[in-house]
Formats: C-alpha cells, structure tokens, sequence
C-alpha cells in the first residue's frame, strides 16, 4: 500500500514536471546555437521618449529603448534642427535601458517644441510639448504649496463630506440603502475614471511593448485581489463585535479612494509641472466638488455605528491626504509608468470597496439589491459623479 | 477587549500599508529613472557658444571631427580627366571606368549609419572633367543588386542617355560614348525607376565641360548639395555641401586673400523643392549651367531648383572667417554650412583661427 502510494507521488511529480522538460527542450531548440529556423524578419530600433524637462538653457529628455534589441543614440535635435548633446550616462542603450539627453538650448515659455532623437541607423523619435514651462525644481515653497493643493483638493472636501453623516444617520432605512448605493456608483464611476487615466498615461507616454492595456489590466487585478484577500481577513476580525464591520467598511473605502486620490494628486502635480497653470486650476476646482461626494461615501457605512469623530477625522485623512503625495510625486519626479502602477492600483482597490459594499447592502436590504433604493442610488451616484466631472 | 484588539490590529495593518506606499513611493523619488547623480567629466560647445560638461558622451555632428569614410576635403578640389589618348582625326578621347553599387554602408554623420548606393564608391560620384568637343568614353559596369545606368545631362544621341539601356545588376556593363557638351556644369546620375530612391541614395555626380579656350586661372571646387533621408520619410534628414553635415564648418575651406576662386556647384537634394547658396561678406559672379561666358548676376544668393546648377566667382578682400549655407536655415541647422577660411599670407595656420574661440 505505502510503496504504491509512493509511487502514485512520483507520478504525479513526473507528470507535472514532463511537460515543463518539454518546453525547455522546445526553447532550447529554438534559441539554442546554430538554430536560425526562427531568424527571419529585420529587428527595427525603436525608442520612446518618455519626459522632456526645461531647464535653465536646457532641454532634457529621458530616453528608453523599447524596441527589440539594443541601440546607439547619435543625435539629438529641437524642432527637428540638430544641435550639440550630451547622454549620460552613455549612448549604448540596451532592451529597455534609459539614459538622459541633455540638450543645451535657450527655450522660450509657453511655446511648443518637438524633440528628436536619432539612433545608429538614422531613425529619428520625437515627442512634442505642447507648450515649454521650466521644470520645478524640489524646493520647500512649492513642497508647502503643493500640499496646501492637496489639502484644498483631498482633505477639505472629504472632511465636508463626512459632514452628512448626522443627516445619514437620522434618515429611513431605504433612504439608507440609496446613500449605500449611491457610494457605490460613487466609487463605480471613480474606478473608470482611474481606468481611463491610466489607459491615457500610457497611450500618450508609454512605448507599445510596456502593453499599456494589460499593465493596467494586471495592475488593478492585482490590487483588486490583494486587497478582497486582506479586506475579507479585516472584516473577519471586526464581525466579531457588531459595530466594528461599518468601521471596517469605511475603512476600506477611505484606503481606495485614498489611492484615487493619489492619482488626482499625480493629475494635478504633473499639470503644475507641464505649465498648464490654467488647466490645473479646473483640476482643483473640479476635484474639490468631485471629492466632496467621496466623504459620502466614507460617512454612510459609518453611519451605522456609535459616532467615533476621531475614526471618522482619521479616515478622511486616510481618503484626502494621498492627494498631497500624489501632488509632490506628479509635480516633482513625474514618472509615466508610476503614473500608470497608481491610477491602476486605485481602480483595483475602488472595485474592492465595491464589491464589499454590494455584499453588504444585500446583507442589509434582506438579500435584495434590485430595490428602488437601491437601483436609484447607484444610479444617482454615477450621474453626480459625471456631472461634477465635468467641471475637471 | 476584543473589539480594541480587533482595532488595533486594524490600524497594525494600515501602519504597514502607509509604509509600503511610503516607501514605493520614495524609491520613485529618490530614482525617478534609474539615473544617480554623477560626477561631470566631458565639455563640449553650444552653438551659442557656451560650455556644457557631462558625465555621459557627447552628441555633437558639429564640432567633433568626423572620421567618415568619404573625405569631403579630398572631394571638393579632385577632377577626374580619365584616361587620355587621341584620334587619328585629333580627337580627344578621355576613357572613364564607373562602378555601380548598392551595397555600402556609410558614416554619413557621426554615429549615423545609411546604406548608401555610389559611383566609384563615393555619394557625390567622381566628377568627370572633360573640354567642349572631347570624347567621352565611360566604361560602366554595374556591381549592384540592382540595375543601374548613368545618365548625363548634356548633348548626346538617344541611345547613349541611360534611361532605356538598362544595365543589369551583378555585373552588367555598358560603355556610354559621346562628344563632351555643351560648356558648362552638368550632373550625372541614375536613371532606374524608382528614380526618386535611386537618387536620394547617392547615385549622382558632376560633369563639367570646359570651354576649349579654357577659363581664367582660379581655385577651383565642387560643391554638390545634397541630403540623406535616412529613416525613409520622404523628407531629408540631413543636409550638406559634399555630403558629410557640418563638415566644412569644422573643417574650413582655405583660400587665399584676393584669389580668384570658381565653384561649381550643383543641387541634388530630393524631396525639397529648392535650395540655395548664400555667401557671407561677399558676392558671387553668377553663370547659370556655367553655359555663358557673361555673368548673369552678381549676388549673395542663388536659388536652385532640382538638378539646377551654376557657376560662382569671388574673391575676398579681407581675410578672416566667412560663412557659406544655405539660406533655407532649416537645410542650414541640418549640416549645410561650412566656412570659407580667407587666409592673408601662407604663415597663418588653421590653429590660430581655430573655431568656436
């Protein structure tokens, strides 16, 4: 008995280990020495020029090979007129590697320019700007004013919003249900919205073979998934006491739209830093009215329980301070693909909050989530959101 | 107790969540792009003039001296009489061998790699040199992958104009046979379909028939302006006399103070219309085709359209540093330009009027 048994397990391992022997042998045929039977077609250099910066007499460029093999940058020009370079640290780039071009040039505010590059086989890359505004620079003024911007756009609006929870904790039950769903299609229209930016960032700044499309995908399934397995752990723990789950709720909720709220945070920092004053002074404007409805969404689980202001105050820091880090991120080291990790990132935990929210709205509502409350909350939600996008 | 406990280990987990978003994020701060600050080592110019150290390499067609293999230096003064030998009848007769090829690939500009296709080896082609009423007899034998044939601007029967004897690829020969004219400055080039890519990658060259009382003593040169579209656009990607960008800025054509000097010049550029010759501190004698004797202007600037060309004289007064480019400044900030180093006596040197000091 014991030895079939062990055989059993050696077939078991044998069978699951065949096949992988099989696709190395297959690999290993493909790519092996002397094997040119997958040799055909030309590899095309390609680079992407992922950030340009103006300096004081200076344009930078931030380069990444994104193409297939590895490549020399040669030449550099403004407005496709050649001018004298430098890379650091050097020319060679491998698959992916990046480099800085540092192109002296005396650039003129608010004007658009074209920046190429040319590789080894005289293929030329450009990226436009659409107008030319000095880099930021780190310093401990535009710090402060970025989180006073946060503070305007994160914070402040959502502590307004947790202002409704005495309102929410005096209406009907179904009333009730309309304000849960209502936060749902909230949180609903927040997640798309965190989905599109991203797929955007990545269109506009991210070379084809980062597959913007799937990073995203992968990214806010990820987050999704982490966060339902550490979510579900967390109200575990809480259903033991009856007044904690609304708390865990919330909880969770201010930790998804705190990752939005980073992104808007990146939105608004990267528009500081790409000039467009006017345009970012509709993002805070149109953000501060949008977030104003996410303090809703944290005040009505919370609503159910004891009124707990410093959880509460708690939880709207949680929700509207990320919008300061996001700023300084987006204004100071704008990166495209930390841009595309955190908008993702935010959509997957906003679908978490959803799903925990739906679970327990039908928990709530006696198994039913097709009452008109309910129905008419989600749909509200979606609609205020849009609105109030507008403004943005 | 339990539900605090619960709690506790709550905020637990949001302590390690803000941590982990904290430290994420610094890394991206600290190393937006993977690059570390490093110390400055290299120096280069701007065009402005300034001087910029870096850590890294410098790119820079302008003022590094370029290691190509066409020598525009060599190119600019380098007339090819052929082989002479003459007819019972007196006849001249100069014999040229041309070789097609399309396989080469040149430092067009420094770094810069491009398949170029080329008479005797070169993109311009040598430049025949021949005198009104010789025979020319130019043996051409194509190397290439692809038919190619020589076809010469000037006077001659139909037969020997290199657009319907096509000669075949790998091998094919063709010896092209006509009296030389008439006078002036004339291109040579392919005439295979697609014509526009069997000229844009360099199959073209000078012809110049001179008068049989010959020109006035001078310092003779060939500018061929021409452009490389090296990512196939359908629009240059570089512009220059002779070739190589920017290779007579920092390698500056020395004449002599009150010297008469002749330049024949010629514009192969593909894609764009037009392009031009402006001197700086001087004007030319212009002879359009070089076909007249008589000037027909005396100018700073001539525009020339495709395969238009001429013949310009000047002298300078004064020595110094002059600048020639196109004033299409965009053909001008994409490598044609170069200067004209007017030198007073033979003690000076290059050195002492170095450029960019």
């Amino acid at each position: 008995m014991e030895l079939s048994d062990n055989t059993s397990k050696g077939k078991v391992i044998a069978s699951g280990i065949i096949p992988f022997a099989f696709v190395i042998i297959m690999m290993a045929y493909i790519f092996g020495p002397g094997a040119d039977l997958l040799d055909l077609g030309i590899p095309l250099p390609e680079i992407t020029i992922e950030k340009v910066d103006f300096l004081e007499s200076e344009i930078q460029a931030t380069v990444r090979n994104t193409g297939p093999m590895s490549v020399e940058v040669v030449m550099a020009d403004v407005n496709d007129r050649i001018h004298p370079a430098a890379i650091e640290p050097d020319g060679h780039l491998e698959r992916y590697e990046t480099a800085l071009v540092r192109i002296p040039f005396e650039w003129n505010e608010a004007e658009p320019y074209i920046i190429g590059i040319t590789v080894d086989d005289g293929t030329r890359f450009e990226k436009e700007v659409e107008a030319a505004a000095p880099a930021l620079q780190p310093t401990l003024d535009l710090a402060i004013f970025f989180a006073i911007i946060g503070t305007y756009v994160g914070i402040i609006p959502v502590m307004i919003g947790l202002l409704w929870l005495p309102f929410i904790k005096k209406i009907s039950k179904s009333k009730y249900h309309f304000f849960l769903a209502l936060t749902a299609g909230l949180l609903l229209f927040l997640a798309i919205d965190s989905i599109e930016e991203a797929i955007e960032v990545s269109d506009e700044s991210l070379a084809g073979s980062f597959n913007g499309m799937l990073l995203v995908a992968t990214a806010v399934v990820l987050s999704f998934l982490g966060l339902y397995y550490s979510g579900e752990k967390l109200v575990q723990r809480a259903s033991s006491s009856k007044l904690a789950k609304p708390v865990a709720i919330a909880l969770m909720i201010s930790i998804g739209i705190g990752l939005h709220n980073f992104g808007e945070g990146l939105a608004i920092g990267a528009a500081v830093g790409m000039g467009s004053i006017a345009f970012s002074t509709f993002l805070i404007v149109g953000f501060a009215l949008h977030n104003t409805t996410e303090g809703i969404a944290i005040a009505a689980p919370m609503s159910k329980g004891k009124l707990m202001i410093g959880k509460l105050a708690a939880m709207g820091m949680i929700a509207g301070a990320p919008a300061i880090f996001g700023a300084w991120v987006g204004g100071f080291v704008y990166s495209p693909f930390t841009s595309v990790i955190f908008l993702s990132i935010g959509a997957g935990a906003i679908f978490q909050v959803i799903i925990v929210l739906m679970k327990w709205l039908r928990e709530e509502g006696d198994r039913n989530l097709s009452s008109a409350s309910v129905a008419s909350g989600f749909a509200v939600g979606m609609l205020v959101m849009y609105l109030t996008s507008i403004l943005v | 107790m339990a539900m605090s406990l619960a709690i506790k280990s709550r905020s637990g987990f949001m302590m390690i969540f803000i941590v982990v978003a904290v430290t994420i994020s610094s890394i991206f701060i600290i190393f937006p792009e993977g690059i570390s600050a490093q110390k400055e080592e290299k120096a280069f110019v701007t065009h402005t003039g300034g001087v910029v150290n870096t850590s890294g390499e410098v790119l820079d067609p302008v003022y590094q001296v370029s290691e190509v293999e066409f020598d525009p230096e060599k190119y600019l003064r380098e007339f090819n009489y052929g082989r002479v030998s003459q007819l019972e009848s007196g006849q001249t007769v100069r014999e040229f061998t041309i070789i097609a090829d399309d396989d080469q690939v040149q430092e067009i500009s420094p770094g810069v790699f491009y398949n170029v296709w080329t008479f005797n080896g070169t993109v311009p082609g040598p430049t025949i040199r021949a005198t009104e009423g010789d025979l020319l007899r130019i043996n051409f034998i194509n190397n290439g992958d692809k038919p190619h044939t020589m076809h010469f601007h000037g006077e001659h029967p139909a037969e020997m104009d290199g657009v319907f004897e096509i000669v075949g690829a790998n091998g094919g020969q063709f010896t092209y046979e006509f009296e030389a004219g008439p006078v002036g400055v004339h291109p040579y080039h392919c005439h295979v379909m697609p014509l526009e890519e069997h000229i844009a990658h360099g199959l073209y060259g000078v012809f110049i028939v001179d008068p049989k009382e010959g020109r006035p003593p001078a310092d003779e040169m060939v500018m061929v302006l021409n452009g490389f579209d090296t990512d196939f656009d359908t629009e240059n990607n570089f512009y220059a006399a002779n070739s190589i960008p920017f290779y007579y800025q920092h390698h500056p054509i020395q004449i002599k103070k009150d010297e008469l000097v002749r330049v024949y010049v010629v514009n192969m550029v593909e894609f764009d219309p037009i392009n031009n010759l402006h001197l700086h501190g001087n004007l030319y004698q212009y002879y359009p085709t070089g076909t007249d004797i008589v000037p027909s202007e005396f100018t700073d600037m001539i525009t020339l359209s495709q395969t238009e060309r001429g013949i310009m004289e000047f002298k300078y007064q004064y020595p110094g540093k002059y600048l020639f480019h196109a004033h299409k400044v965009e053909f001008s900030e994409k490598g044609w330009v170069g200067i004209f180093l007017v030198q007073d006596d033979e003690q000076k040197n290059v050195e002492e009027v170095d450029y960019g000091t």
